[in-house]
């Protein structure tokens, strides 16, 4: 009797765990594993009524039918922890396949604006200067007379001030033609050495294609005990080449400024054909871009500062056209339009 | 200038062609700006006599012509439609086999009557762009004579571009004595034949403002040819630096004036009542000019006789007192005007005259008599005459002086930054016509009287430089102590100003500084913009006071151009009179309108309001002060008086933001709101330095509150009360809705506040908190009859 129901006992549990096993295979989602769960290993479940059986069988029996009970309990639990895992991820798969976007469709952006060319090409040349020492300085738009053209060396009435095109008010201050009275400012408010730039805004009474009766200019100005015209070109081609990052060519042709003596021009290859000749060249290969030159005596003077002891070179470039050359901005009204199909492409 | 390079070849001839002596003399300082080549070389082109011109029998335009190209071959007969053509003319005749530009001479029939060559237009020969009839050549022209032998062809007509200080070069003998220097060459000086006077006319000469005009010389020529014609040599030479033939007498002027520098003008001596006076004219003086207009003078340099004024003196010669071509007694002037004397006349009315242009840069003051001797040569060679007495008038002591400069050999290489040997120092000046002693450490220099440019030591170093060459001098990097910038962490610089407004989507814009007086007076009808004296136009003639007038402008333009949204900001300087003393100080301001944001998918459109606006001044400021920033309603003339504020910082006014009146929008046509703040850059630059606190290790406490109160009771008092009411422990206050509608009275409004507490030494208790809010509720009650909502 107790073989055999000891062998019906094995029999039961394995044909349970075969029925089980089938069960948890079929269960269809989470909660209907837990319903086998329960069915199966829950208090009143079938396999634990079994072990309940465990207790009519003979003593020397009963630790090896408490084996085949425990190893079925523990294959149904793999079974279900399977079917589990199983389960979860076929729910995540579905999850993430009906969640699916159309990743192509635009964010919501804040939309950024965009800074002046002018701006960009002024910051740009401030962060090369800076990178070399030099300070930035700036001054009044509305001059007077002296720190324009007198203490800059221009002969009154000299034929190089008509040049400039004055704006005049009826008091006889100006609007600046040029940065360089900030030279003078500059030179009275610091002792030498001095190594400055001085961008800002300056005005011409002119208006035609190539003339706008505003514009941007760069003044730098560099005093100290060994100022050479030497300096003065190394600095230049250094400058030029950094700001259009690349090796160009350069000549420096000889000029007159009265602030300045030796004074000069600067010409670069042009950086729209490298050279080649294009309109913007005129077809020369060059493209005119500072003036330059050491710093006049008498301007020194001016400054407070003893020619005998420092010399010093300055020079100036118009900050709208290196915009144009370094954008490709072909129309110098377009500038200052603030047209922001323009603004928006900076 | 322009000038023919023959005739600059004539006095120095540097073994380069054009392009190189062109490039030359750009990089000594001489910009030459364009080179225009005219005339044909050889090429079967010849001086033709018209034997016989008639009309052609088929055609009314045509004339068959006889012309003899050579005497001892037959005749040729050529169809020729230039109205000028006629019997006895002498004429370039292009022969069969000539090549011409596009073009190739050959024997041809033309209207049934067979032409052997071409009778030539100065177009046709290259040498103007456009011509009238065909070419007439002088009588004396020798038949036969190839035309570019005869004009002195092919030439090249330079266009040189000479700085203010470079007027000596303002001739061929300038421009020969520098390309001599830069080629180190010697130049062939012009050879002038001294004509002795053959009579003894005079006129009283007498000169009152002698420091303006120091030397003045005169002659009188009796007795020229009325009939006597430029030669062609000579109007060749005129045309190819622009200057047209008029009268022999004025030709020779101009002439030697290109020649030498010295400009010089020749009055009719009938015309002249008593003598020469060169004195400063008196108000109310009138004269009419050559060119006729009439100038009403105050105080001009002229030129008059006991009755009239005959001249502006050095700038253009009287029209009552001018050569005409009954002349046959002239009274010649070369005379010596400081440039000082003829700029205020030019100042105030600006005179374009070859003259001019030369004295007002300076003429060497030692040149008055060669140019006088020049002219009398020529004049007497081509038109003629009794030559009287030179006339010289000179005060010596206003005459500039000879100058004689220092160059110390050490200063050289100081600003330079090369040594050059004393040789080269040597050859360079003395090749530039300069004397030099050697000195123990240098140089004396005497400057010849041309050269009143070089005044001190740094100009001749610069002359070493130019004609060494620029490009000569190496190219070295400055060398400097190297050291720290300061650079303040607390200073906001206008560029991170910018940086902030571009990230919140506005453009940048740059505006003239100069606006519309209409539209500045919209925005700031009690300012008082400066107003420009010459102002390009009425639009652009009074500086700013704030940088609205041109943002508007800016706006309208992009609105006009179907951008319906428009953000844009600028820093600029605005012009102010802050009693009475002119302020020019950065602002930076902005305008905003049209929708938030673009139209997208996802989310709803709406239109910028004052809130959008003030939320992004309120990051802004968020970067700099927690607590210095605040704002008051405000009237502003420009701004909707219910939707405006004042911006304040430590109590300082810095700057507005609101609504743009309706009155306005209206006034420039703008359909949305449009909303606008401008703000004194220097309100901005200071931020403050973060100081650490640590965060509070114990927890927070949020209770919501919930009141109706009068539409009056503005936000800014009922956060006050509850700041003042609500007891230390109290951290924020957040206003999360506002409510009008259903359930609250007319007139009244419902807020809703959450409060935050929290302690940094403890854990708050419930009863403390509810004491807080008991208090807040209590004055919020008393202060605003605020009625709690339950």
């Amino acid at each position: 009797m107790t073989e055999i129901a000891d062998a019906s006992l094995q029999y039961q549990v394995e044909d349970l765990v075969k029925q089980t096993q089938q069960a948890i295979t079929n269960a269809r989602d989470l909660s209907n594993l837990e319903q086998i769960r329960t069915q199966v290993l829950g208090k009143k479940g079938q396999l634990t009524e079994l072990l309940k059986m465990l207790g009519t069988l003979p003593a020397e029996q009963r630790s090896a039918a408490g084996q085949w009970v425990n190893i079925a309990k523990q294959q149904i639990q793999n079974a279900i922890q399977a079917r589990t895992t199983e389960l979860n991820e076929a729910q995540l798969q579905e999850k993430l396949a009906t969640e699916t976007i159309d990743i192509s469709l635009p964010g919501r952006r804040s939309e950024t604006g965009n800074l002046h060319p002018i701006t960009r090409m002024m910051q740009r040349i401030e962060q090369l200067f800076r990178s070399a020492g030099f300070t930035i300085e700036e001054g009044p738009e509305i001059e007077d007379d002296f720190h324009n053209f007198e203490a800059l060396n221009f002969p009154q009435n000299h034929p190089a001030r008509a040049m400039h095109d004055t704006f005049y008010f009826p008091n006889g201050l100006l609007l600046r033609t040029h940065t360089s009275p900030v030279q003078i400012r500059a030179m009275h408010k610091n002792k030498p050495p001095l190594r400055v730039i001085t961008p800002g805004r300056v005005y011409r009474c002119d208006s035609d294609q190539t003339h706008t009766p505003m514009f941007h200019q760069l003044e730098g100005l560099v005093i100290d005990e060994h100022c050479t015209f030497a300096d003065l070109k190394g600095l230049l081609q250094d400058f030029l080449n950094q700001l259009f990052e690349r090796e160009l060519s350069f000549r420096f042709r000889p000029s007159f400024f009265p602030f300045t003596e030796p004074s000069g021009e600067v010409d670069m290859s042009c950086v729209l054909c490298n050279g080649q000749g294009c309109r913007v060249c005129k077809h020369t290969g060059w493209l005119e871009i500072l003036g330059c030159g050491m710093v006049h005596p008498n301007v020194l003077k001016m400054g407070g500062i003893d020619p005998e002891i420092y010399t010093g070179f300055a020079f100036g470039a118009g900050i709208d056209r290196l915009a144009m050359l370094r954008y490709g901005i072909d129309d110098l009204r377009k500038i200052f339009e603030n047209d922001i199909r323009f603004l928006e492409q900076f | 200038m322009k000038f023919s390079e023959k005739w600059l070849r004539q006095w120095v001839n540097p073994p380069v062609d054009s392009k190189a002596l062109a490039e030359k003399l750009t990089m000594a300082g001489l910009e030459i700006e364009s080179l225009t080549a005219i005339g044909l070389g050889e090429s079967n082109i010849r001086v033709g006599l018209v034997i016989n011109a008639e009309k052609h029998p088929d055609a009314d335009r045509l004339r068959v012509c006889t012309v003899s190209v050579n005497p001892n071959e037959p005749n040729l007969t050529i169809v020729c439609g230039g109205a000028n053509v006629r019997t006895g003319l002498k004429v370039p005749v292009a022969l069969v086999g000539a090549k011409l530009p596009g073009l190739e001479i050959k024997k041809a029939k033309i209207r049934g009557v067979e032409s052997f060559g071409m009778i030539c237009s100065t177009t046709e020969l290259q040498l103007t762009e456009t011509s009238e009839g065909i070419m007439e050549l002088p009588e004396d022209a020798p038949i036969g004579m190839e035309i570019a032998e005869y004009l002195q062809l092919p030439d090249t007509i330079f266009d040189v571009n000479l700085t203010t200080n470079r007027s000596d070069c303002l001739s061929i003998q300038g421009m020969a004595r520098e390309t001599s220097a830069l080629f180190n060459l010697n130049y062939s000086a012009l050879q002038i034949q001294n004509i002795a006077a053959t009579i003894n006319d005079v006129i009283p000469v007498q000169v009152t403002a002698a420091i303006a005009c120091p030397r003045y010389l005169g002659r009188i020529i009796k007795g020229i040819s009325t009939t006597a014609k430029t030669p062609l040599w000579m109007q060749e030479k005129l045309q190819r630096s622009g200057i047209r033939s008029i009268h022999p007498v004025v030709d020779i002027n101009n002439y030697v004036m290109l020649e030498l520098g010295q400009p010089l003008h020749a009055f009719d001596l009938n015309s002249i009542k008593g003598g020469i006076q060169v004195r400063m004219s008196t108000p109310d003086e009138k004269i009419i000019l050559l060119d006729d207009q009439e100038l009403s003078l105050d105080s001009s340099l002229v030129i008059s006789d006991s009755e009239k004024l005959l001249a502006l003196a050095g700038i253009m010669g009287g029209k009552s007192s001018s050569v005409t071509e009954a002349t046959t007694d002239i009274f010649i002037e070369s005379a010596f005007f400081h440039p000082d004397a003829l700029s205020p006349t030019l100042r105030k009315s600006p005179i374009p005259s070859d003259s001019a242009h030369r004295f007002e840069r300076g003429v060497d003051p030692e040149l008055c008599m060669q140019a006088m001797a020049r002219v009398t040569e020529l004049l007497q060679a081509i038109v003629g005459g009794e030559i009287g007495p030179i006339i010289e008038c000179v005060d010596r002591n206003e005459l500039p002086k000879p100058i004689t400069i220092a160059l110390r050999r050490e200063r050289i290489a100081r600003i330079l930054g090369i040594t050059l040997p004393d040789t080269t120092v040597e050859q360079i000046l003395t090749g530039l016509g300069m004397q030099l002693t050697p000195q123990e450490n240098g140089w004396q220099v005497a400057i010849p009287s041309y050269r009143f440019d070089l005044q001190i030591e740094v100009d001749l170093i610069e002359e070493l430089a130019r004609v060494y060459g620029f490009n000569q001098i190496p190219s070295q990097l400055p060398v400097k102590k190297l050291h720290m910038l300061p650079i303040s962490e607390t200073l906001k610089t206008a560029n991170e100003l910018r940086n902030f407004w571009m990230n919140q989507g506005f453009h940048e814009a740059i505006n003239y500084s100069f606006v519309d007086p209409k539209i500045e007076n919209l925005f700031n009808p009690d300012a008082k913009a400066l107003r420009l004296a010459n102002p390009i136009s009425e639009e652009l003639s009074v500086m700013r006071t704030s940088l609205w007038p041109g943002l508007i402008q800016a706006a309208l333009f992009n609105l006009n151009r179907q951008q319906n949204l428009v953000r844009l900001f600028e820093i600029g300087v605005c012009f102010n009179s802050v009693n009475d003393q002119l302020e020019q100080k950065n602002r930076i301001a902005g305008i905003v309108f049209g929708p938030v944001a673009a139209e997208q998918w996802s989310m709803q459109s709406r239109n910028y309001d004052f809130y959008d606006l003030k939320g992004v001044i309120e990051n802004l400021f968020s970067t700099l002060s927690k607590t210095e920033f605040s704002y008051n309603q405000t009237a502003h003339p420009a701004l909707h008086p219910g939707r405006s504020a004042a911006i304040l910082r430590k109590q300082q006014l810095i700057g507005f933001c609101g609504e743009l009146h309706p009155k306005l929008q209206q006034e420039f046509g703008i359909q949305s709101r449009v909303y606008l703040f401008e703000l004194q850059l220097d309100g901005l630059t200071e931020a403050e330095l973060p100081v650490y606190k640590a965060p509070s290790k114990f927890p927070s406490i949020r209770r919501d509150l919930a009141f109706t109160v009068a539409e009056a009771i503005s936000f800014q008092q009922l956060h006050d009360c509850i700041q003042t009411s609500g007891g230390d422990t109290l951290q924020s206050v957040q206003l999360f809705d506002v409510y009008r509608g259903t359930g609250i009275k007319p007139g009244e409004k419902s807020m809703a506040l959450s409060l935050t507490f929290q302690s940094s030494s403890r854990t708050l208790i419930d009863s403390e908190i509810d004491g807080a809010m008991n208090n807040i509720v209590g004055l919020l009650k008393q202060q605003y009859s605020a009625a709690l909502r339950t």
